[in-house]
């Protein structure tokens, strides 16, 4: 049996790998078995509809030429802004993807290493359990900073031209340029520039925390030597963790 | 290089010793060490509601690798195994016998 | 045929006149003609996956002379560097070395041989258009399964087919089998399954936090399922003989064979400590990655067992010092791994370019090495002559081995450096400025790497040119000492 070829291809081969995928794969998938997958639609809300409206208002040539221009009656514009809407963010997400951001950027916040106070409320399953996120955008590099919180972060200009030099906004960014994104200048997205910017604009926009600013003012770590003891003692998962109620 | 390697009771008997000793260096101090996380992780997680769950997949592991252990018990019993050197021979002979056979054989 | 291969290994078996043992008479065991394609192919994709490293690593020091070029976008070069190095150069050198070593291991060619070269037009078209569609924008959100959807399915069935090529002669070997052999099945049945389970199950059917999981499996059983046990499989059967002895214990190697089979699949989602994915599978995997650990120690045990007395081939064969260098980087690399699965590890490098470096550390210090090695040792069987200059030979390991050891070390040591500016909540362009002088001497070593392989290229080049020549009669085929 454990010699023979049969027992080679069956029970390593085979048997093996079964049980990991039950283990590793389908008890995951039934724990979340009660969190439906919601599409694209379902994940507009009144935050990323306001950038999206906000995207007509500083490029009109460009959301025009992108989509139309919207029906004048009330009704059909909220439709329609948010069927455009949830058709950027397909698009946003597939270019995300195609560009391999997600190789440089994570959208998860780790419980541990201060990540809470740089980028916010530790990630939570149900915030994943979306058509954007299938396969799921966690990431496993962090050249550029975690995304998952960066909607309402930014202007919608800001990104615009970051996309298009990030050198301009950020000097010595390793970011590449994506003058792709755009019909030649800042100022002029094209449907995948919209597409992406609408994209990062959703990203946390569902959580109660949007929008999070990055704080800048003195070093929280001086906040911490406060505590009974003192920080130099103490490892930032400790510190982290005992942040986590 | 061709001579297969003899293996005497004496040579044999040291192979076993040696076994034996890296056995041990290996294995008491990685039990030691599982048995004492496992023991701090149960403690911690016996109150919990998720507890559970998390000790579980552990058993799981635990059992899982047992069954497995036994199974291959049982398997050398039943005489699997018993020239277990054997093959590692067989294929470096054969392997030389087709080199043997080539017109510019490959100094050996 | 361009490539004169007439005078080469076995495929004149047959004439040599000597008796002929019932088992031996098939005489055309190995198709040394696709092995050296194989090769040929691998070496051509590590070629591009290189210069896509190399497009990266100057986009990360701002001397990227090719920006703002959408086809040249660093990001989808990177996506080329890691596809071209699993699916181009590792999958093309395995199939090239098991189609020289399974049959001569069997005793039996592959189950048909019209096949093989129809598996192997089939897997460049793969990899190709793999590369193509990354560089045209349409990759898939996985890695190591960003390949188009439209090439999945080909994809597939190509490795079911080389599943089917070479299990059968497999299953019709006599006698127990070699420990090789236990590697290579085990590793045919995984490929197709793990390809399958990654490259379908999180991109259409599941989303979220479970297609995490699956993707950190998949992520996983591809270096664990695919590459290690093809790896391994080789070493047991190139290093004996390139040694000329048998392995130290063969009872000690089916311990590493059944501890890989089973802890190996279970450790995938230590890719994604700390993420939503529930603690206690993160737990799992954590302990099964430390008994990975320990299943690898005792292969390491073997190898150096089997060395034992014969060190100074790591002086003199050429192949060997190849092999055994990768075996150190392994060790060195599953240190490495038992330390960083655990949480408090993963705290500190997580995201960071440690995981970079461990990544090399793995895939070219241990991998390519082994199959680089392998290439040294069978090209001049394949061409029938010997290398061209054993001095550039010497060359090709000591930029490949000195480049990677400088650039695996600078990218930990950079990632601890990182894991620190992160951890104490320093502005995001101190980690990005701080890493610079590490990001540059990466870039020279990845020279150093890339010129390592040029050499190579050369010397193969001009060993080729010498093969087609008219040899004097004496020339003799390079012997297993090299
Ligand atoms: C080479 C790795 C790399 C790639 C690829 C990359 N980025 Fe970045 N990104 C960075 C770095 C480094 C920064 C921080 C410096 C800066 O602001 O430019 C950054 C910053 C950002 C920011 C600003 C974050 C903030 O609030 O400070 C956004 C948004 C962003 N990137 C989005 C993207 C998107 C979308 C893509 C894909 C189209 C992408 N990045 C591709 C490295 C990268």
């Amino acid at each position: 049996m454990f010699e023979s070829k049969s027992g080679i291809l069956g029970i390593a081969g085979l048997a093996f790998f079964g049980i990991a995928f039950l283990s590793n794969a389908v008890i995951p998938m039934l724990m979340y078995r009660n969190l439906p997958e919601q599409k694209a639609e379902q994940l507009i809300n009144a935050n990323v509809r306001y950038q999206f409206e906000d995207l007509a208002r500083r490029f009109p040539a460009a959301f025009e030429k992108t989509y139309g221009s919207p029906p004048a009656e009330t009704k059909e514009r909220e439709a329609w802004l948010n069927q455009k809407c949830a058709d950027a963010l397909r698009l946003g997400r597939k270019v995300y993807i195609a560009e391999a951001c997600w190789h440089c950027h994570s959208q998860f916040v780790r419980p541990v290493s201060n990540e809470e106070r740089r980028w916010g409320a530790v990630s939570a399953s149900p915030e994943y359990a979306n058509e954007l996120q299938r396969p799921v955008m966690f990431g496993t590099r962090r050249v550029g900073p975690d995304l998952c919180r960066e909607g309402g972060r930014r202007s919608s200009d800001w990104h615009a031209v970051h996309f298009f030099r990030p050198a301009d906004l950020s000097a010595k960014s390793p970011m590449p340029e994506y003058p792709w994104f755009f019909d030649g200048a800042a100022d002029k997205p094209n449907a995948r520039g919209l597409a992406i910017i609408t994209y990062i604009q959703w990203l946390g926009s569902w959580h109660e925390t949007y929008p999070l600013y990055e704080q800048y003012e003195a070093s929280p770590l001086q906040d911490m030597q406060v505590d009974a003891v003192p920080a130099a003692q103490q490892s930032p998962a400790t510190q982290a963790r005992k942040a986590t109620p | 290089m061709n001579t297969p390697t003899v293996t005497t009771p004496a040579v044999r008997r040291r192979q076993l010793m040696v076994t034996a000793i890296m056995a041990l260096i290996v294995l008491v101090p990685s039990l030691l060490g599982f048995g004492n996380k496992f023991r701090e992780f149960i403690l911690l997680f016996r109150g919990d509601v998720d507890g559970v769950f998390a000790i579980s997949p552990i058993m799981n592991y635990l059992l899982a690798a047992l069954g497995f252990f036994c199974l291959f018990g049982w398997a050398m019993l039943h005489g699997m195994f018993h020239d277990i050197e054997e093959p590692k021979r067989h294929f470096l002979e054969t392997e030389r016998e087709l080199d043997r056979r080539l017109p510019n054989p490959p100094i050996a | 045929m361009t490539l004169s291969l007439g005078r080469a290994a076995d495929s004149s078996l047959e004439e040599a006149g000597a008796p002929q043992p019932a088992h031996l008479v098939d005489a055309q065991l190995v198709e040394t003609r696709l092995v050296a394609f194989y090769f040929l192919a691998a070496l051509a994709y590590l070629f591009i996956s290189m210069l896509g490293g190399f497009l990266m690593a100057l986009q990360l020091v701002h001397i990227n002379p090719l920006r703002g070029i959408e086809l040249l976008s660093p990001g989808r070069w990177r996506m080329v560097h890691t596809n071209a190095i699993a699916y181009g150069f590792l999958a093309n050198a395995f199939l090239g070395a098991l189609h020289w070593a399974i049959p001569r291991l069997t005793l039996k060619p592959v189950f048909n041989r019209t096949l093989s070269y129809l598996i192997f037009v089939a897997w460049q078209i793969v990899v190709v258009s793999t590369a193509v569609g990354i560089v045209l924008g349409q990759a898939q959100g996985l890695e190591w399964g960003e390949t188009p959807v439209w090439i999945d399915p080909v994809a597939l069935l190509g490795l079911v087919l080389v599943t089917i090529n070479f299990t059968i002669p497999m299953t019709q070997a006599r006698g127990p089998l070699y420990v090789s052999l236990w590697y290579f099945m085990a590793a045919f049945v995984w490929t197709p399954l793990t390809y399958a389970m990654g490259n379908f199950v999180p991109e259409y059917w599941v989303n979220g936090t479970s297609a995490g999981a699956i993707g950190g499996l998949f992520i996983h059983d591809l270096v664990g399922l695919f590459v290690t046990p093809l790896g391994w499989g080789l070493m047991y059967y190139f290093v004996p003989i390139l040694l000329r002895k048998p392995v130290w214990s063969h009872g000690l190697s089916l311990v590493g064979f059944w501890g890989l089979a089973f802890f190996y699949p279970l450790t995938g989602i230590h890719h994604f400590l700390y993420t939503p994915i529930p603690m206690f599978l993160q737990y799992g995997a954590v302990i099964s990655t430390i008994a990975v650990e320990m299943v690898v120690t005792t292969v390491i045990v073997n190898f150096f067992g089997t060395l034992r007395g014969s060190g100074r081939e790591i002086v003199t064969n050429l192949p060997i010092r190849w092999f055994y260098t990768g075996m150190v980087f392994y060790a060195i690399t599953c240190f490495q791994c038992a330390l960083q699965t655990t949480m408090t590890f993963q705290a500190l490098i997580h995201f960071s370019d440690w995981v970079v470096g461990h990544a090399h550390l793995v895939m070219f210090g241990v991998f390519s090495m082994w199959l680089l090695g392998i290439m040294t040792y069978l090209f001049p069987r394949l061409l029938g002559r010997d290398w061209y200059s054993r001095t550039l030979c010497e060359w090709h390991y000591w930029l490949s081995a000195v480049g990677l050891a400088v650039m695996a070390g600078d990218l930990i040591l950079v990632g601890v450096f990182q894991g620190f500016w992160w951890g104490s909540l320093q502005m995001w362009d101190v980690s990005v400025d701080g890493s610079q002088p590490f990001w540059i001497v990466r870039v020279i070593a990845g020279v150093a790497m890339f010129a390592g392989l040029l050499v190579f290229l050369y010397n193969l080049y001009m060993t080729w040119r010498l093969s087609t020549a008219p040899a004097p009669e004496t020339a003799r085929l390079p012997a297993a000492t090299a």
